[in-house]
């Protein structure tokens, strides 16, 4: 009895609090798609709603409890989908996607409070997984800026080259741009390389 | 429509807080002119700058920022001059109003291309 509640009390105290896994890029990067596929593959459920047009996510979007299984153990994580990371919010952008202006203009509005957001948010995740667009350069100021950050705080991070499904895809340009990080090519959309990226969590981001 | 460049020095630089280089950016940016820093942003000069841009932005007149910051690797002889003199070369810094810049990107063999906007009377 008293060894039970003994080992009881071990197990709880042993128990690492769950990772705070957040999801940072660049606007239209694919963080939403990957952190659906992650939900989904782990949870059978989604956390966010997609959409070609920029900034759909203006909100933080968070699902607690995933748990990664990989043949290196598990990993429990609350995953924390960010609104892309941007410099610039011109609401004309959104009205070339249908949208009215009055809709253009809180579309606008909501990006501005959730880039806000996201960047706040960059003092509390654990670990993160940067989402990149592999068919764009990624020698942008913001990638620069959110890796730059990302270091300096010593927080655990892997790359994700995302959209290798596109003809254009070139996940090397990123590898080359930034050498000293871990680079996963994946499709968040279609899952290819998915379990490469699971591996990677399991093994940089503990 | 003319161009104004100002380049802000970094011993002018050296003695400012975050903010107040933030606030000094903001402000040329707001104006319509392109700023050209003697120094590298740190990345956390980096992070406030976009959170402060993101207030800033205002849906009909101002749409935000481009920015790059060009780093400069250190020689030898800049590390035995930051020895000697205790003056650090840290690069540059290129921030533009959006309206007026497309993009500031590096190319290949460490070109930093800044494309402008075609603007009406330019």
């Amino acid at each position: 009895m008293i060894l039970s509640l003994y080992k009881k009390i071990l197990q709880i105290l042993r128990r690492k609090k769950n990772i705070q896994l957040g999801f940072y890029g660049p606007v239209n990067a694919g963080k939403t798609t990957l952190a659906n596929r992650i939900s989904l593959d782990w949870l059978g459920k989604e956390i966010g709603k997609v959409s070609e047009i920029p900034h759909e996510t203006r909100h933080i979007q968070k699902i607690e409890n995933v748990v990664i299984k990989t043949n290196n153990g598990e990993l429990r994580m609350n995953l924390i989908d960010m609104p892309g990371i941007a410099t610039e919010i011109d609401y004309k952008k959104f009205q070339a996607y249908g949208l009215s202006e009055e809709e253009a203009k809180r579309r606008a509005k909501e990006a501005t409070k959730g880039v806000i957001e996201a960047i706040k948010w960059l003092d509390s995740v654990d670990a993160v997984l940067v989402v990149m667009d592999s068919t764009q350069d990624p020698f942008t100021q913001v990638n620069i800026t959110i890796i730059g950050n990302l270091e300096a705080r010593k927080v655990p991070m892997v790359i994700v080259a995302n959209k290798i499904d596109l003809p254009e895809a070139n996940p090397s340009r990123i590898e080359n741009a930034f050498p000293q990080h871990v680079v996963v090519p994946v499709s968040a959309l279609t899952g290819e390389n998915i379990e490469k990226l699971y591996e990677a969590i399991q093994k940089h981001l503990t | 429509m003319k161009i104004q460049l100002d380049f802000i020095s970094s011993e002018r630089l050296s003695g400012m807080k975050p903010m107040e280089k933030i606030d000094l950016i903001l402000n040329k940016i707001k104006k319509d002119i392109i700023v050209v820093l003697e120094e590298g942003l740190t990345p956390e000069e980096e992070k406030e700058l976009i959170e402060a841009t993101m207030r800033e932005i205002d849906i009909e007149n101002f749409h935000g920022i481009e920015f790059y910051r060009i780093d400069h690797k250190a020689s030898f002889r800049d590390k035995l001059a930051f020895y000697l003199t205790g003056k650090k070369q840290t690069g540059l810094t290129i921030v533009g109003p959006a309206k007026m810049i497309e993009a500031i990107k590096r190319e290949p063999e460490g070109v930093i291309t800044m494309i402008a906007k075609l603007m009406p009377g330019l």
